[in-house]
């Protein structure tokens, strides 16, 4: 009851600030009925009587509150409804067609991951770009904060430039695992997902386009980072470039060899990764072979067991 | 919780030190990853090991599980491969020994009587170059010399846990990183683990795979 009360207040207090006088009564007795009878989650709830208001009041769509826009460091309870300017840093791999777009937004104060639903029909995001992210939701997955974009969302593009937080890491480590879909792979000339024996997750059955990475698990003994290296990287390393990736799999009659071929050369070594930290990822900025130890630095260690 | 489990990080240990790691933490629950507690208390479920892979032989013709014996510069570890690590065994059929390798895998221990043996489960084998061993021994000797300050201040839990049980004693430790490290200085390395300690693993093992259940090293 209390709770109602609390809603009550919230939904009755924001349209005072828009000067509407709301009947507190009809939006308990409506609250009840679909909290208590109807069982409908409170979001739900909430919206369903703002929406009933807004219709009864005659109250113009634009005047309607908009969600509070927040910084992403501060975006820490899940059920929120927030709306966000924020840089699209990367975009995953989606392989569930629910899903529109998946990735990883940022600001100045941090980064969250972002799920577009395809129900929302929104418009493509992409890469770099930035947007003001109109009445998402705050959700927790896994343990970590992301926003949904549904269909009462809104994703506008903006002429600002929003920087990203100086999170850039240096990391020595070992990749000490290669995960699937790594190696030449085919994407969907759609949507540049990866496919997977040649269906795209939204797609289905299309043409796909040849591309090369790897998605590897980068380890220093303390923590893990999950990288992902692109064709320049890959080159870079190996010296295999797509071109060489295609000869090396028509020649061997079989895509696979390529991986194999890459992790002959890669896995179980060390490299160092500069790049910035964004969720389990570490975006890929500069990467290179560690190839050997510096005499000094041994003799330093030495020095610290004398 | 439906949370899915981070990824273990690879610990860097010497053999010398994994070799000791006997005592092995109760688990959670099924589905909960398998630590031991190292001498030098760290917790470990996976480690990262740069190695020349001495020997590797089926344990019994046709068993598809094979044995591999796997050494640094501070002693040699064993461990078994089988067709539950894919990865691993198509990489270790094409390896002739001796040979320098990474490998990833996991910690395991077994109990053959009152002793406790502990073995690597490698989950990928790569033959690599010298110089990743190299960057390998110094990595390792830096992270051993931490776990060794890390004893000295004894404000860890797990530090305590290693005290009570292993009550090591550092200065041997000490020795395992300073000869590591000078054998990248050109120095052959002198001494590693006695011959009969080796006999006696190879001997234990074989008089019991019988009727043991090789699971329970070379599954999850």
């Amino acid at each position: 009851m209390e709770r109602i009360e609390e809603l009550t207040n919230q939904i009755v207090n924001q349209f005072a600030e828009l000067g509407y006088e709301i009947n507190r009564d009809e939006v308990i007795k409506r609250l009840k009925l679909l909290l208590y009878e109807f069982k409908v989650p409170e979001g739900e709830a909430v919206r369903t009587v703002r929406n009933w208001i807004i219709k009864e009041y005659g109250i113009p769509r634009e005047k309607v509150i908009e969600a509070p826009l927040v910084k992403i460091k501060d975006i820490t309870k899940s059920g929120k409804w927030v709306s966000l300017k924020a840089r699209v840093v990367q975009i995953w791999d989606s392989s569930s067609p629910s899903v529109s777009q998946v990735g990883l937004v940022g600001d100045e104060t941090g980064m969250i991951k972002f799920v577009i639903w395809a129900k929302s029909g929104k418009n493509q995001v992409e890469e770099g770009k930035c947007y003001l992210f109109k009445n998402v939701v705050t959700d927790s997955f896994q343990g970590r904060m992301q926003i949904n974009v549904g269909r009462t969302s809104d994703i506008i593009e903006i002429d600002e430039e929003i920087p990203l937080p100086p999170r850039e890491i240096e990391v020595i480590g070992s990749l000490v695992a290669i995960q699937q879909n790594s190696g030449l792979i085919q994407r969907c000339e759609h949507c540049h997902r990866v496919m997977t024996k040649g269906i795209c997750p939204i797609h289905g059955k299309v043409r796909g386009y040849d591309d090369l990475r790897i998605k590897g698990v980068l380890d220093d003994g303390d923590n893990i980072y999950e990288i992902i290296l692109n064709e320049d990287n890959i080159k870079e390393l190996t010296g295999i470039d797509l071109e060489k990736a295609k000869q090396i799999a028509s020649e061997r009659l079989d895509r696979n060899a390529v991986l194999s071929e890459l992790k002959k050369m890669i896995l179980g070594r060390y490299f160092k990764v500069a790049g910035v930290r964004g969720g389990r990822y570490l975006l890929v900025e500069k990467v290179e072979k560690i190839s050997g130890v510096n005499a000094d630095d041994v003799d330093n260690l030495l020095e610290v067991l004398a | 919780m439906n949370a899915i489990r981070r990824r273990e990080v690879a610990r860097r240990a010497f053999a010398y030190e994994i070799n000791r790691s006997t005592y092995r933490f109760p688990r959670e629950d099924e589905k909960s990853p398998a630590y031991v507690l190292t001498p030098l208390g760290i917790r470990v479920n996976r480690v990262f090991m740069v190695g020349a892979l001495l020997d590797k032989e089926e344990i019994k013709p046709d068993s598809g599980i094979w044995r591999i014996r796997v050494s640094d510069p501070t002693s040699a570890v064993y461990g078994y491969v089988g067709r539950f690590q894919p990865d691993a065994l198509e990489s270790l059929m094409e390896i002739d020994v001796p040979e320098l390798v990474a490998i990833v895998g996991k910690v395991r221990t077994f109990e053959v009587g009152a002793r406790i043996f502990v073995s690597l489960r490698p989950e990928n084998i790569s033959p690599v170059e010298s110089y990743v061993r190299d960057y390998w021994v110094y990595e390792t000797a830096k992270h051993t010399i931490e776990r060794i300050k890390a004893m000295e201040r004894k404000d860890d839990e797990d530090v305590k846990l290693a005290w009570q049980i292993y009550n090591p004693n550092l200065d041997e430790y000490r020795a395992i990183v300073k000869q590591a490290l000078l054998s990248l200085k050109g120095t052959v390395v002198e001494g590693g683990e006695e011959e009969e300690e080796i006999q006696e693993f190879e001997e234990k093992f074989e008089f019991e795979e019988e009727e043991w259940d090789l699971s329970d090293i070379l599954r999850e």
